[in-house]
């Protein structure tokens, strides 16, 4: 029966990509209609109702442009960065968790792609990968603005990096274990203080460390008010500036889906993932990534740029030791806890 | 079995592709990424062996740390004043032939022992599930049997860190001392009730001639760096003056 469940997990991997490439052209969608009307505009309402035929209209425009490359670039780097970037994006999906499993034609399927056991750090590791498509695109373009940005991105990425991590290890701490499926069940138990009976999400009990992870994410994923590598008004458009046509769209989309990837896995650590009260079901982990993606949407339009020097102190100076405050708390209580104190 | 076997080969293959690469590549940055292929095709090795741990460990620092700042030194550095890599420096080739040799020498004798005795080492498959996973092993036994390891390790670490604050502060310690008494002497003489700091002697005074004061009576303003004149402190930030 291994090879049904290795067919059965690639064909739930290659739905569930189909389903985030689709997700990914509506988020632009999305983002731009509540983007318009925080601003007091309409926003894309041209093509099909309400605008629902915008992203198709963009792909295809994007598809159709011409695909430079600069004289002076790296030739093979550039043309192979925003491809690694575009395909190392969707792979942090493989890991979340969809419901726990169902029985079909007498086999038990798992509703996720793969339960790798080191979850939680193969998408750090991702992560870490992901840079390399920022930076060798920065490099390989031959323009200062490109390097300049790159160099601000990857200095970004890797000190946030740092903070994303660090906030996670309060999560590992309490539920003993790296695999998000078991993340999840030590999630739907109850958590009794006294006469209240709370859900054991892992927002009540690990507060900082879900701030520390909703402010990482957003700099992990180059978004607003951290947006630095393309801050348009310094740097042209950062490391992306020599790229047009699909090559540029690549990042775009890259971007996105990590948007919708950090969504699920933050509604997935710390909100539960599919509990959720009347009825568990994947309907809850939707509905709480998706309050994930408007948030960004929101910061987006509150916020305005943080300078660089302030992006970095944020990071090392006030973020990195919060995250070592809360994981020495953390471990105290679950030595007492467990009553090794 | 045999699939496994195949999936070795070709990981080890391009392994030693992206091995190859790192010397011959005469652009550092090429070399940067035949490393980082070369790192990642051996963390998908340790995943054939189910050492998931570190695979994922083997990414994050090496592919996603290490490299990355090499790249990124690399990038900051103009490619003409990079060290020529491939110059006829005999000296360079004897000792990078013979450190390579003893590492060989070292990782055959380590592999070679284990044959030679025949006998497995004490954690089977077996006794790997029986504490519950490969991670959980790793766990118990870096931070029982090897603890001293670990805290000599952390210590080094931590040692490295404050190096590297220490190198990467704009003043040396003891010009900061010397500031922070400053700050201390009360001046009555001087409208901020601070004396003056002095400038160091290398930079050009406003009375030697070469620079005339503009626009009227206002004072040259000499600065060392120019966060002397950042109006907003960044986050974290105190300033003395």
């Amino acid at each position: 029966m291994d090879w049904q469940r290795l067919l059965v997990s690639y064909l739930f991997g290659f739905v569930l990509l189909n389903i985030l490439l689709g997700l990914m052209a509506y988020m632009t969608w999305f983002e731009r209609r509540v983007l318009a009307r925080m601003q007091h505009r309409i926003g894309p309402n041209r093509t099909g109702p309400f605008g629902l035929l915008q992203p198709i209209a963009d792909g295809i425009k994007l598809l159709a442009k011409e695909d430079i490359v600069p004289a002076n670039a790296d030739r093979l780097v550039f043309l192979v960065a925003p491809v690694l970037s575009f395909a190392l994006a969707p792979l942090g999906a493989v890991v979340i968790p969809f419901g726990d499993s169902v029985s079909l034609f007498g086999l038990e399927i798992p509703l996720l792609v793969a339960d790798i056991n080191v979850a939680v750090l193969y998408v750090l590791a991702l992560g870490s990968v992901g840079v390399y498509g920022i930076i060798l695109g920065g490099y390989a373009s031959g323009n200062r603005y490109s390097l300049l940005g790159a160099l601000r991105s990857t200095a970004q990425v890797i000190s946030y990096e740092l903070v994303l991590g660090l906030s996670l290890v309060g999560v590992l701490i309490l539920s003993g274990s790296l695999s998000l499926l078991d993340i999840m069940r030590e999630q739907q138990r109850s958590l009794v203080i006294g006469p209240l009976t709370l859900p054991n999400w892992y927002i009540l009990s690990q507060p900082i460390a879900f701030a520390l992870f909703l402010i990482a994410a957003v700099a992990e994923t180059n978004r607003a008010p951290f947006d630095l590598p393309e801050a348009e008004t310094e740097l042209v458009a950062g490391y992306f500036t020599e790229y047009s046509g699909f090559r540029f769209s690549f990042y775009f989309l890259a971007e996105y889906i990590n948007m919708i990837v950090i969504s699920l896995l933050a509604a997935t650590l710390f909100l539960g993932g599919i509990d959720g009260p009347f009825a568990d079901g994947v309907w809850w982990l939707v509905l709480k990534a998706l309050f994930f993606l408007f948030f960004y949407v929101w910061l987006r339009a509150t916020l305005p740029r943080f300078r660089y020097d302030q992006l970095m102190g944020l990071a090392w100076k006030v973020l990195l030791p919060l995250a070592l405050l809360n994981i020495a708390i953390t471990g105290l209580v679950r030595l007492w806890g467990i009553g090794a104190l | 079995m045999s699939a496994q076997v195949a999936v070795f080969w070709l990981l080890a293959f391009v392994s030693l592709l992206g091995a190859l690469g790192v010397v011959v590549a005469r652009n550092p940055i090429h070399s940067a990424i035949g490393l980082v292929v070369s790192f990642i095709n051996v963390a998908a090795i340790y995943l054939i062996a189910r050492a998931e741990f570190l695979a994922v460990v083997q990414v994050i620092v090496y592919a996603g740390a290490v490299i990355v700042l090499i790249v990124f030194v690399t990038m900051l550095v103009h490619p003409d004043d990079l060290p020529e890599f491939h110059g006829r420096r005999p000296l360079r080739v004897v000792t990078g032939l013979v450190l390579g040799l003893a590492l060989l020498a070292e990782v055959s004798a380590a592999i070679l022992a284990r044959q030679l005795a025949g006998a497995p080492g004490p954690w089977t498959d077996q006794a790997v599930a029986a504490v519950g996973g490969n991670t959980r092993a790793l766990g118990q036994v870096l931070y029982s049997d090897y603890m001293l390891a670990i805290q000599l390790t952390a210590l080094l670490l931590l040692a490295a860190t404050i190096g590297a604050i220490a190198l990467a502060r704009p003043e040396a310690v003891s010009e900061r001392l010397a500031a922070a008494r400053r700050v201390l002497t009360i001046s009555l003489a001087h409208p901020r009730g601070v004396d003056q700091p002095e400038l160091p002697p290398a930079l050009p005074g406003a009375g030697d001639g070469r620079f005339k004061p503009a626009g009227g009576g206002r004072p040259i303003v000499l600065a060392r760096s120019a966060d002397e004149f950042t109006e907003q402190p960044a986050w974290g930030e105190w300033r003395t003056r």
